[in-house]
């Protein structure tokens, strides 16, 4: 092993983990205020590629909102995700708050299945080739004979910018410590008059923004639409939020880095051989963490109800 | 009458947790509600607040009809509740969890005021302002409800067990403050205490609440001797309390 290796290694393994930390804060934001599992959350990523393009059942895609300016593009896919996870809300989630959060979570599933249907419906179940910001996708020189693609950089950036903005609404304004308190403790938060559907729907608006955000960075990194391809990083998603706690976004973070990180070191440094069942050994991974610390790496009230 | 529920039924899924139960409290006054465990007291300031909703019987607040109404309306109607177990947010630093309070007001600069006042009266939060709510005491947390509930600007506030789980001295200095608040400020309060010799000592009025149903109201002034109240308390077997009789 060389060290250009392991620095573009390094850069993979934090550029990962960075989109499974945005995907994790994205299932945790609703879980923490809602009790939510909310597995319809990658469809809402997929939605936001599939809207890239004209509807039609054609195998080469023409593109729609991605033929737009760059900037533009990014703010109509963002926007539109963000209403389909507050469409969401209103038409289905609102009505089931109250149930538990397993018979929510089953309801994500069939809200998931609606989703991909549609899709399927719509423009066929065959993959779509889509050429999303075809700068980002090159790779960059950092120094003599290190490259790492560019889009990694970004992918890291992004994240990071996206954490500082969430710590700063969650520190300094009315609203984010009005969501921290209900994420401890929704009907005492009401009880002090703080509206509870606002709140929530404010969720959704973060997580469906974080999923909007996702569909670009995703769609531009795979290169492909697949109507199914928001349900399998959902996983990888769900198990991050368990890792890492449910109910705590820092939680949250913490997971979408320890899965993404074990992700790309195991196909780096697992035999030949083994590397096919990648996925495999991070399950197993996670299987021995939660037999090490069942409520999550990072504690928190919500698990400790469960308990 | 600032606040009067009556004859409220209420149902947990498909047994009745209060059978038609009347309570009135006027602006000014200092009402207990007391009873064994299970009795309802706690059901019945919740249906007040509006987390339980009656399957019969009226509310009203200020003359206008409180029932069905979501919590945050509740709240926003004049009507704070300090729940048993205090329920602080153990995450949030104490100026926080008052800032919660303050999340339906808009009247920024009495909102200033009241947060001056509100650590004057509880000096110990001014001290622990940016400290994380879950590591103050005991005591201290229930001072922070209680400064957090006022913030909240209440016409009436509803305070259950405020004794819950404090230390004899402790408590007293708590009811201290909620007869201060009534004197100096002329707060309206209404208290679900389990004990009823604490409660003929500070209420006005006093309610004794046993499996779901009323058994006496009457003036402290009439009750002092403290027979009647037993009485009712336990039922007419002396000393035998029906305790959890109503599961909550």
């Amino acid at each position: 092993m060389d060290w250009p290796y392991i620095f573009q290694t390094a850069i993979s393994a934090l550029s990962f983990g960075s989109f499974y930390a945005l995907g994790a804060l994205g299932i945790g934001l609703l879980f923490s205020v809602l009790r939510l599992i909310n597995f319809a959350h990658g469809d809402f990523i997929t939605i936001g590629g599939y809207a890239l393009i004209v509807p039609s059942s054609a195998v080469v895609a023409t593109l729609s909102i991605g033929g737009f300016h760059p900037a533009l593009l990014a703010i109509c896919i963002i926007v539109l995700v963000t209403v389909v996870a507050l469409l969401s809300y209103f038409v289905v989630f609102q009505h089931v708050q109250n149930s538990s959060p397993a018979t929510m979570m089953i309801v994500s599933f069939a809200l998931g299945y609606v989703l991909q249907n549609v899709i399927v419906m719509i423009y066929e179940g065959r993959p779509k080739a889509v050429n999303l910001f075809p700068e980002l996708t090159g790779p960059i020189q950092i120094a003599d004979g290190v490259s790492v693609p560019l889009l990694q950089l970004v992918i890291i950036a992004v994240t990071w910018l996206l954490l500082i903005a969430l710590v700063l609404f969650f520190r300094r304004t009315a609203a984010g410590v009005q969501m921290r308190a209900a994420a401890e403790d929704f009907r005492m938060a009401r009880m002090l008059g703080v509206r509870g559907k606002r709140l929530i729907a404010l969720a959704f608006i973060l997580s469906g923004s974080l999923a909007g955000i996702m569909s670009l960075l995703f769609v531009t990194q795979k290169g492909v639409l697949m109507y199914n391809m928001g349900l399998s990083i959902m996983l990888f998603f769900f198990i991050a939020t368990v890792i890492g706690g449910m109910g705590s976004l820092i939680g949250a973070v913490v997971g979408g880095y320890a899965v993404g990180i074990a992700s790309v070191v195991l196909s780096a440094v697992l035999p030949e051989d083994v590397r096919p069942f990648r996925d495999a050994c991070v399950f197993l991974i996670v299987i021995i963490i939660l037999l090490w610390r069942p409520q999550g790496l990072v504690l928190t009230k919500a698990a400790r109800e469960r308990v | 009458m600032l606040l009067s529920v009556e004859n409220i039924t209420v149902h947990y899924s498909r047994l009745p947790a209060l059978r038609e139960v009347s309570v009135s409290v006027d602006e000014g006054e200092i009402v207990c509600i007391v009873g064994p465990n299970g009795a309802g007291k706690s059901t019945t300031l919740l249906s007040i607040s509006g987390v339980l909703n009656p399957t019969s019987g009226d509310i009203t607040f200020d003359g206008k009809r409180i029932n069905g109404m979501s919590p945050e309306a509740v709240a926003r109607a004049g009507i704070s509740q300090v729940p048993e177990g205090r329920h602080v947010f153990t995450t949030l630093n104490v100026e926080e969890n008052l800032r919660i309070g303050t999340s339906m007001r808009d009247d920024r600069g009495e909102i200033e005021k009241d947060f001056k006042r509100v650590l004057e009266i509880f000096p110990v939060l001014a001290e622990r302002r940016r400290q994380a709510a879950g590591k103050l005491s005991g005591g201290e947390q229930q001072m922070l409800v209680i400064a957090r509930a006022l913030l909240t600007s209440p016409r009436i506030m509803t305070i259950d067990e405020p004794s819950l789980g404090l230390a004899p001295n402790l408590v007293d200095r708590v009811y201290e403050t909620l007869l201060d608040l009534r004197n100096d400020r002329g707060m309206t309060l209404l208290i679900v205490e389990q004990s009823s010799e604490r409660a003929l000592k500070a209420a006005d009025r006093m309610y004794v609440l046993r499996s779901g149903q009323m058994q006496l109201e009457g003036n402290a002034a009439d009750l002092q001797d403290g027979e009647k109240v037993r009485q009712a308390y336990f039922g007419f077997e002396e000393g035998v309390a029906h305790e959890g009789e109503v599961a909550f």
